[in-house]
């Protein structure tokens, strides 16, 4: 589906970023600010899902969020919004059951999305990155009947019925509805009379936690280390910036690698950890020694560095403290001054963004 | 990019048992590609080939600078296709799918620099030889895998686990493909391996990196590593793609950080 998306004018927010869209009622100014931030850093949606919720779902009865990822289009829809998808083979029409936290859908292969938030005006304004006042928003090929005449120049808009901000009655978890059994074949058709055919389980969309029908819970792929926060995949602005001893400058906007020759393992393809390379003519500093990424949680806001099992360890001073030595895979939250040694005479100084 | 120049070579077996290869291929330098398809009833061998035409189209257009965005928008139109395939087959036959499994390994321009992007969904594997040993880069998606990762099996227990070919990611999943990527220096793999479970499930890593470290030529350390397989019992559809990069390739008197340095004033750069 292009990605290009058109808008008719109202009350609602609509925060466009380049992966993501997230639609709030006119109520959720307070919101918008934060959510502008992130989804102009290029967040995706698991990133705004997360800021979206971060103050509690009680006091956000509404919104609409599309995301366009690697596997197709993600959208979101929790109160008044509908989606109307329409593809080949025909339209569909999405919107949260009365009573469930919201209705999702990932989908492939669709022509176009329109998500009708007020009223029902034809979406003729180019929706380009950044903040609109939005009734109706439209993403792709519109559906025949939404198609806008190429009409005069807008027209002042009517002020659109305000969203009635209903109190819901108390939500139930939403039931997983349990997915068809997969079959690859009947066992005659299966041309593997040993059955090692390797076979995706009944479960199988459940078996990694993938599926998610209505939970929120807007949870990262990579897998956890154990005892740490997993960090957010990109975080508004960089929490700090590293100053090599070597003359590079890097800012701590997402993961940062550090190594005689750094290796990236298990990452995301819209999260690419930024490897830094210096040099190591003694030998002294692993391949890939220390990793430096965005804080969460408690950490949040700072940078925090964690040795990588490194041979010759990391020795880290900070300001006022006694130098030592990095534990290897424990994460140490740095602060303004702090000084990181990987040894080779490599230094990186952490100073404010 | 620096022009680099790799050699490789390429193998593929039905094995002993199955009727039908269901694994696909893509040598198509500097992008290369094994997928192994699932589903009886030409389901497997349509998913995995549809993996290996949609790797082929970003080849013919490939700009290394892009390589993460273009590799994930190939494995988004494969993942696009199959599901659709699998739609118009469950018309006829309700609960059918198609998948596969993928792995793929691109050199990417990254910032000037040439590396390799290695990218795994399923249980397909990537491994490479690096200091002369052989190590497996990529992580399986599979139960198994899981079951190691929380020390609740060995990695021997593994290998003849009864659930050792369910697999947790794969294209054609309709809960959306998850896939891993890899960026390693040039200069950290000698020689590359991908390959189908047909192959790791029949010789272990021992007999690979006997193989890898003993054939020269990637066309003969691809056939041997099939016909090894095939050997041993040949249960499943074996797929190997070896690729080295010239003046990687491990000799007698390797010394990792000289040849670096002499390979870096070939290419004129920093690797």
């Amino acid at each position: 589906m292009s990605t290009e998306a058109r808008f008719a004018a109202g009350d609602w927010y609509a925060v466009v970023g380049e992966h993501a869209t997230v639609l709030l009622p006119g109520s959720q100014r307070g919101r918008v600010a934060g959510l502008w931030d992130l989804a102009d850093a290029g967040a995706g949606a698991d990133a705004l899902l997360d800021a979206v919720l971060t103050d509690g779902l009680s006091s956000l009865d509404h919104f609409a969020l599309v995301a366009h990822g690697d596997d197709g289009t993600r959208l979101l829809v929790r109160g008044a919004p509908t989606a109307l998808l329409s593809s080949a083979d025909g339209e569909e029409i999405v919107s949260a059951a009365p009573g469930t936290t919201w209705a999702e859908r990932v989908v492939t292969g669709v022509a176009g999305i329109r998500v009708t938030l007020t009223g029902d005006a034809s979406a003729e304004h180019l929706l380009a990155p950044g903040l609109a006042r939005v009734s109706v928003v439209e993403f792709g090929t519109p559906a025949a009947s939404a198609e806008p005449e190429p009409g005069p120049v807008p027209v002042a808009v009517d002020e659109p019925e305000p969203v009635a901000e209903v109190e819901p009655s108390p939500q139930p978890e939403p039931v997983a509805v349990p997915d068809a059994p997969l079959s690859f074949g009947e066992p005659a058709d299966d041309p593997t009379p040993t059955g090692d055919t390797p076979v995706v389980p009944d479960d199988w969309s459940d078996r990694d936690g993938q599926t998610r029908v209505g939970a929120p819970v807007p949870d990262f792929d990579r897998p956890p280390v154990p005892g740490q926060e997993i960090a957010p995949e990109v975080v508004s602005r960089p929490v700090a910036a590293l100053v090599f001893s070597t003359g590079d400058v890097v800012a701590v906007d997402r993961t940062v690698l550090v190594g005689r020759a750094p290796e990236a393992r298990r990452f995301a393809s819209h999260d690419q950890p930024h490897v830094v390379t210096v040099p190591s003519p003694q030998q002294e500093i692993s391949s890939t020694h220390l990793e430096i990424r965005p804080g969460a949680g408690v950490d949040h806001g700072s940078a925090i560095a964690t040795d990588l099992g490194s041979t010759n360890g990391t020795v880290l001073a900070l300001p006022g403290l006694d130098a030592e030595e990095l534990k290897p895979g424990i994460a140490v939250s740095l602060v303004p001054g702090a000084v990181l040694d990987l040894g080779d005479g490599v230094t990186i100084q952490v100073t404010n963004p | 990019m620096k022009d680099v120049d790799l050699h490789h070579g390429a193998s593929t077996d039905v094995g002993l048992v199955r009727k039908v290869n269901e694994d696909s291929y893509l040598v198509a330098p500097p992008v290369f590609v094994v997928a192994d398809g699932m589903g009886g009833h030409s389901g497997g061998d349509v998913a995995s080939r549809m993996v290996v035409e949609e790797f082929q189209r970003l080849a013919d257009d490939y700009d290394p600078r892009r390589g993460a965005e273009q590799v994930a928008d190939a494995l988004g139109r494969a993942q696009a296709r199959i599901l659709d395939y699998g739609e118009a087959h469950r018309a006829l036959q309700p609960g059918w799918h198609a998948g596969t499994t993928a792995v793929a390994a691109v050199l990417v321009d990254d910032e000037g620099v040439t590396k390799w992007l290695l990218v795994n969904l399923g249980d397909s594997r990537i491994y490479r030889i690096v200091d002369g040993r052989l190590e497996q880069v990529s992580v399986d998606h599979s139960v198994v895998q899981e079951l190691v990762d929380a020390g609740q099996i060995t990695p021997e227990e593994a290998s003849v686990h009864p659930e050792r070919h369910v697999i947790t990611r794969a294209l054609g999943s309709p809960g959306g493909i998850h896939p891993d990527f890899f960026l390693l220096p040039l200069g950290s793999v000698e020689r590359l391996l991908l390959c189908s479970d047909g192959v790791t499930g029949m010789i272990d890593d021992a007999e690979i990196e006997e193989i890898l470290e003993s054939v020269a030529d990637p066309r003969d350390a691809a056939d041997r590593l099939v016909r090894a397989a095939v050997a041993a019992g040949g249960r499943d559809n074996a797929t190997a793609v070896v690729v080295d990069v010239v003046g990687l390739v491990k000799d007698a008197t390797y010394d990792s950080q000289r040849q670096l340095q002499s390979l870096e004033s070939k290419l004129g750069g920093r690797l």
